[in-house]
């Protein structure tokens, strides 16, 4: 992995920065709506595998090696035509708007709200050679709460939130979320600027559900992190430039972005990354094709290349973060060595610990709860 | 029409009939005079451009405020005034109250730069100034992001600006400029004092520098005749440049989203969280009037003060 094909500005990056996509939402907004019966038979036919036109590819910016849409475009003779977002309610405004993608890929509690919705075409795995490695391999995928069956979604990335420190400065941690509280590292403390996240770990150190939205519950969790407040240096999503260029002494961080920064650091022997006993949030992103996708059979090709072994060793190789696909194992191992907690393992899945969508009333809750949290 | 009269009474012109005077407001009168009828037409596409647009924009935000979000995240209109009661919430007081000190802040920084920097060029540019002017603009045709996250990293802990300061002994290694209040209303400066600079600028030039030949001969040493000449003559031009950096500065975001800490958070960094990590369209939409009221007060205030000063110019 050359320190070239990782330029600092990523995911974390692009979540720090909005301007450019309030614009796009602003004057990209419709109001448009998914109860139409006809739009729902047409998303659960089967789509044929076959070239039906260029790809029109919607993802976070920089999430697929170069060398691999390049192999795509040769192999199958089509362009893919790339559009990138910065959030996942960016991603959602503009498929609300009408904007028609051939693949997107959301993240597990996204892929939930978009099914509901109606907005994804079925997959049919038996058409997709690679689909035996990622099922067979990962039964977790076989059945996830957020798509039964899998049936509209295919697994893409894997992750998880622990945090991410500098050993020179602080030594070892002792492995809790408590270690964010560390007295020496006062005033050197970023949590991401994550709304689930941040409630997510202050619910954990309190042994409370992840995503809770009772009220009493969300008082304890507000309480705990105002205590975290006068430690904290700041809401940032871009952990490991915070750690990189000296601002921070420990993070909240996504292990597949510490991953991504081993290629970046001069020396990785003064970072650690540790994943809280209490638990650690875990999440997907996955491979999906909207409803109202004009080329599916492209996108159902182009899952099925990216499925190759191949490729999905150059992609995490790139990107930092594993994919849930078999034998692949030993590349993201060689990859985070230093981190070994960053690998996602079958037991991290199975404790479940993903972010749930709440209802209206739920949702409000932790909005407000956030609220507090962040204006203090 | 009736003063040129009276002055042509009271001072008769002299009786040459070969050099006949004309008085100065007979030749600046005609201007205001032929083909109302056509600047009419000018102006029409755009002021029904804007009147349009804004007051369509503003429709929209003022009814989704009062609205609600489905599943997928689109906002629903109906009639929920439980996201005006939210502004209730003390939190939303302490972020308008810390905005409107940060860009009160940034105003007052930005004309202290910028007073020195578009006197220098006005008045003492000579044949470089478009190229200073130009130096100035210039960088801020790059994407404001991009720059902001630049500065980020000028004023990072490690960035070259502290790291020369510890080395001349300026600083010591706990000093952070980063996620403090200094390092927002630094990123504010930095990202808006060039609207200072430019009506300043054009102010000075339109200045009659006779006046400042007037307020040394009566005595006035550089500093009083700055402070009692310079700056009344160009008040109108600090009014304005003292508006266009507020009002952004009071809704920017990303100045406390990179160089901010936690008790740097802005009511902009609020409505784009509602906007874009709640999804909460009708929350944002609820503070962004409550944003919009504070600044309409502002700008009242400016036009106020401007027809008052138009009205003792025309006097």
């Amino acid at each position: 992995m050359s320190p070239e094909a990782l330029p600092p500005t990523r995911r974390s990056f692009l979540r720090a920065g909005t301007a450019a996509a309030l614009a796009l939402t602003a004057t990209g907004c419709g109001f448009a709506s998914a109860d139409d019966p006809a739009g729902r038979a047409t998303a659960e036919a089967p789509i044929d595998v076959k070239v039906d036109g260029d790809l029109v590819y919607f993802n976070w910016a920089d999430f697929v090696d170069p060398a691999v849409f390049e192999g795509f475009q040769k192999e199958y003779g089509v362009k893919v035509v790339q559009s990138n977002y910065d959030s996942m309610e960016g991603m959602a405004a503009k498929l609300n708007a009408g904007n028609r993608y051939d693949i997107i890929f959301p993240t597990a509690k996204w892929a939930e709200r978009l099914t509901a919705g109606g907005r994804l075409r079925t997959i049919d795995h038996s058409r997709l050679r690679g689909a035996e490695a990622v099922f067979g391999g990962y039964g977790y995928f076989a059945d996830p709460w957020y798509d039964p069956r899998s049936a509209h979604t295919v697994p893409f990335t894997m992750y998880k939130t622990g945090i991410g420190w500098r050993r020179d400065r602080l030594g070892d941690l002792t492995g809790s979320w408590n270690d964010l509280w560390n007295e020496q590292a006062k005033g050197k403390v970023f949590v991401l600027d994550d709304r689930d996240e941040v409630l997510g770990l202050g619910a954990l150190k309190l042994g409370l559900g992840l995503t809770t939205g009772d009220h009493g519950d969300l008082a304890r969790v507000t309480d705990t992190l105002r205590s975290l407040r006068p430690r904290l240096r700041g809401f940032s999503s871009d952990s490991y430039n915070n750690l990189l260029n000296g601002n921070a002494d420990m993070t909240q961080a996504w292990s597949g972005d510490m991953a991504a920064m081993l290629a970046q650091a001069e020396d990785p022997t003064v970072f650690g990354f540790e994943v809280a006993r209490e638990g650690a949030p875990v999440n997907s992103d996955c491979y999906a094709i909207p409803a109202n996708a004009e080329h599916p059979g492209t996108a159902m090709l182009f899952i099925d290349y990216m499925l190759r072994p191949e490729n999905v060793k150059k992609n995490i190789e790139y990107i930092g973060y594993p994919m849930p696909v078999r034998g692949t194992e030993d590349t993201y191992a060689a990859l985070v060595e230093p981190f070994p907690q960053c690998v996602v393992t079958a037991d991290d899945l199975g404790a479940d610990l993903f972010f749930r969508n709440g209802d209206a009333r739920v949702e409000q809750a932790r909005d407000a709860a956030w609220t507090d949290v962040k204006a203090g | 029409m009736a003063r040129t009269q009276q002055t042509g009474t009271e001072i008769p012109p002299p009786r040459d009939p070969a050099a006949p005077h004309t008085p100065p407001p007979a030749r600046t009168r005609p201007r205001n005079r032929p083909q109302p009828r056509l600047w009419t037409w000018l102006l029409l596409p755009g002021t029904l451009w804007m009147t349009g647009f804004l007051v369509a924009s503003l429709l929209l935000v003022a009814t989704l405020a009062l609205g609600t979000t489905d599943p997928l995240g689109n906002p629903r209109f109906g009639l929920n005034f439980a996201n005006l009661t939210a502004l209730a919430d003390p939190a939303y007081r302490t972020v308008l109250l810390r905005s409107l000190g940060y860009a009160l802040i940034t105003c007052l920084i930005s004309l202290a730069v910028a007073y020195p920097v578009a006197y220098a060029i006005a008045l003492r540019g000579g044949r470089f100034k478009n190229l200073l002017i130009a130096a100035i603009v210039v960088p801020f045709f790059a994407n404001y992001l991009v720059r902001m996250y630049g500065w980020s990293v000028v004023l990072s802990d490690d960035g070259p600006l502290l790291r020369t300061l510890r080395a001349i002994g300026l600083a010591d290694d706990g000093t952070q400029i980063l996620q403090t209040g200094v390092g927002v209303i630094a990123g504010l400066v930095y990202g808006f004092v060039v609207f200072m600079i430019i009506p300043l600028y054009a102010a000075m030039e339109r200045m009659d520098t006779s006046l400042i030949e007037a307020g040394r001969d009566l005595y006035g040493g550089p500093l009083r005749t700055f402070l009692f000449v310079t700056v009344p003559a160009t008040r109108q031009g600090a009014a304005a440049g003292c508006v266009l950096v507020f009002l952004p500065a009071m809704g920017d975001f990303v100045s406390a989203q990179l160089m901010g800490g936690p008790d740097q958070i802005m009511i902009g960094n609020l409505i784009q969280d509602k906007f874009f990590q709640g999804q909460n369209w009708p929350l944002g939409s609820a503070l962004t009037m409550l944003l919009m009221a504070v600044l309409f007060l502002g700008m009242l205030g400016y036009l106020r003060r401007t027809r008052k000063d138009e009205a003792e110019a025309t006097r």
